[in-house]
């Protein structure tokens, strides 16, 4: 009983951090039909600050701070330079140009830092485990938790109590009526890079802090999981995000603990296959493409 | 009236017409072929290497055409391809004796089987192929973006299946002594051949019903055109054509790891194929021959060139960038890339006076998107005639 709480709690903490990885893929996707592949370079930049600004000796919620919103800036900036030429573009040019951004991403990355790994500091506090009812609870596990809640939280109010979010929801459903209603595309937009940087801002620091180390490479891994996360759960709505994100952390806690230890280090592929097969029986993902934001 | 060589959307009716269809390609590669001679000949060699990869790239990028040209589905797993034909290959190619020291655990038939250059290319081919079988019953039921995600999920899993495979491919370590047998003569006679082969396809009905799916599925299904087999068999042909290349890479390289294979390794191809235009084989040999130019004088500028007194020396990695940069450029401002759907045809008629283009169907100009435009009435008109009964 007390293992099943474990993974589960394990499921929720890697599922977590999926599902807030999608959710800002997926806020972008839902007005612009982007998938973005430079997604990825937002948290391996983030994290790139992170260490400047660690090594600036700033407190960590101030880092944070710094990355969220240095990280919407980056958002903003690329989607308003590279992505927005494209509004209307087919979403496969759209998929292959953010191919390109993520190029070039990395190289300025590497240019900037060089192609050696960096160590990303985190207080001590982060990593360390508070043993409860027989529960291994790390702390970093609690944080990537307590932090999605909140960004899900926050981002619920934003999108159906105010009416920005309103505008949001109105451009992503229907485009034309909303512009004749006098939503003003470029502001969408841009707001909704804005939020989707800022929360890879976070993630950046999330994952990258769990992970210890961040290269200019680094990014594949992150941007392969969020887009699973998303067209599992369904393209272009928040649910699917979430459901997606914690669906595919389910998949790769419990495949782990079940799996024979020989082949543990399958887990990767049978994920993927699982995915696609789920796929094929919902095209649309589980919770569907038609739900709305 | 008719020009000898000229760019068109489609093909003249008949055989003919096909033969019309299949010089256009096949001089360009011969062409390219010839050059590549001639540029090992001046140099004496000294860049062989280079010109090896550019014809291996050709090969490759033909291969991606064959699927993502005519289905419409832009593929990121074809590195798995890749992947596929290089290790088949590869790992027969070890002399006997150092198979054994290096792979103890093969099974026997894989330990003690030599082959010659043409079987491990074939070799390879038929693995890719039998992979894109597997995955693309599953994959290719699925369209559009999901579809182009499932394909990295392709690439994910063969490089899993690769890394974990210890026994067959020494796993994350490389694999090394594969005998280096490829030559100019093999990269450039498999890049003629598979050219030809992909003008095949691309001018037969399944070239005709894969496109007829890409353009209008509904329509298409309802001509009784399958979705399924329609972007199999090219999804099939094209992994063959990319398993080639892998199998001549890895008798190029000697020694690769699964890392070799991943996702930069899909850059080159894909900005090739793009930069060409995704809609002609000519484009990707066009696209091939264009970037492959541009990275070896980037590389070089990398390096540092002597500008008369000036010595310029471009940071590590501009080649990326530029690629990158130029990538967006071409989406925004030409995504059909250089030739877009038009297909270099040789009229071999038209140097008696006798030739005319007997097709009445109408050319259509480009539009806008990256797989390429609608097709024609015509060709849509020529589905019907050919569905099956």
């Amino acid at each position: 009983m007390i293992l099943i709480l474990q993974r589960i709690l394990d499921a929720l903490s890697v599922g977590s951090t999926y599902a807030l990885l999608a959710l800002g893929l997926t806020l972008v996707y839902s007005v612009m039909n982007l998938i973005n592949f430079a997604y990825g370079m937002m948290l391996v930049w983030s994290a790139f600050i992170a260490i400047v600004l660690v090594n600036a000796s700033l407190p960590a919620p101030f880092v944070v701070l710094g990355c969220i919103l240095s990280s919407a800036l980056l958002s903003v900036g690329v989607g308003r330079v590279a992505f927005q030429p494209f509004l209307t573009a087919p979403p496969v040019t759209l998929l292959i140009t953010s191919f390109g951004v993520e190029l070039v991403l990395q190289y300025a990355a590497i240019f900037v830092f060089g192609e050696n790994p960096r160590i990303l500091q985190v207080p001590a506090v982060f990593s360390e485990v508070i043993h409860a009812a027989g529960l291994r609870l790390p702390i970093s596990e609690l944080t990537t938790i307590v932090a999605a809640l909140l960004v899900f939280g926050l981002l619920y109010i934003v999108l159906n109590r105010t009416r920005f979010g309103l505008q949001i929801r109105a451009a992503a459903e229907l485009p034309d009526i909303a512009r004749l209603m006098g939503v003003s595309p470029t502001v969408v937009l841009m707001a909704v890079f804005a939020i989707s940087g800022a929360i890879a801002g976070l993630v950046g620091v999330l994952w990258f802090a769990q992970v210890g180390a961040v290269t200019p490479r680094s990014d594949i891994d992150p941007t392969f999981k969020a887009f699973i996360a998303i067209v599992l759960g369904g393209l272009g709505n928040v649910r699917g995000a979430i459901v997606g994100g914690l669906v595919l952390g389910a998949l790769e806690v419990f495949l782990n603990a079940a799996l024979p230890s020989g082949a543990i280090g399958y887990t990767d592929a049978i994920v993927f296959a699982a995915v696609i097969a789920i796929l094929l029986f919902r095209p649309a993902g589980l919770v569907g493409v038609s739900a709305g934001l | 009236m008719n020009a000898v060589v000229a760019l068109h959307r489609d093909r003249p009716a008949g055989a003919a017409g096909l033969l019309v269809g299949l010089l256009g390609p096949l001089l360009l590669a011969a062409l390219i072929t010839g050059l590549a001679e001639l540029v090992q000949t001046m140099t004496q060699g000294t860049i062989s290497d280079i010109v090896l990869v550019f014809g291996i790239n050709a090969i490759m990028v033909v291969g991606f055409q064959a699927f993502v040209g005519n289905t419409g589905i832009v593929s990121f797993g074809h590195v798995a391809f890749m992947a596929l034909g290089a290790y088949a290959a590869g790992i027969l190619s070890v002399p006997i004796t150092l198979r054994a020291i290096e792979l103890p655990a093969l099974p026997a038939v894989l330990a003690q089987t030599e082959l010659d250059v043409p079987l491990t290319l074939l070799l390879g081919g038929t693995a890719a192929a039998l992979g894109a079988l597997v995955a693309g019953i599953a994959i290719l039921r699925l369209s559009g973006a999901a579809a182009s995600i499932a394909t990295l999920g392709l690439l994910v899993i063969v490089n899993n299946l690769l890394v974990q495979a210890h026994s067959i491919t020494r796993g994350p370590q490389s694999l090394y002594g594969v005998a280096q047998s490829t030559t100019d003569g093999w990269v450039f006679g498999s890049l003629i051949v598979v050219v030809a082969l992909s003008a095949l396809l691309k001018w037969s009905s399944w070239g005709l019903r894969a496109r007829a799916i890409r353009d209008d599925p509904v329509a298409a299904e309802a001509s009784g055109v399958r979705r399924l087999p329609a972007r199999l068999i090219p999804f099939m042909f094209s992994a063959f054509v990319t398993g080639v290349g892998g199998a001549l890479y890895a008798q190029d390289l000697t020694a690769f790891s699964p890392d070799s294979f991943f996702v930069p390794q899909i850059v080159g191809v894909l900005v090739m194929a793009i930069i060409g235009g995704l809609g002609s084989i000519s484009g990707a040999l066009v696209g091939a021959s264009a970037i492959s130019i541009l990275t070896e004088m980037l590389r070089r500028l990398e390096s540092g060139v002597g500008l008369g007194p000036l010595n310029v020396q471009a940071p590590t990695g501009i080649s990326e960038l530029i690629l990158g940069l130029l990538l967006i450029a071409t989406l925004r401002w030409r995504p059909e890339g250089i030739l877009g759907p038009l297909e270099l045809e040789v009229d071999p008629r038209a140097l008696f006076g006798a030739g005319s283009r007997t097709s009445a169907r109408p050319e259509q100009p480009a539009t806008g998107d990256v797989t390429s435009a609608p097709a024609t009435a015509a060709e849509r008109d020529d589905v019907r005639s050919r569905r099956e009964p």
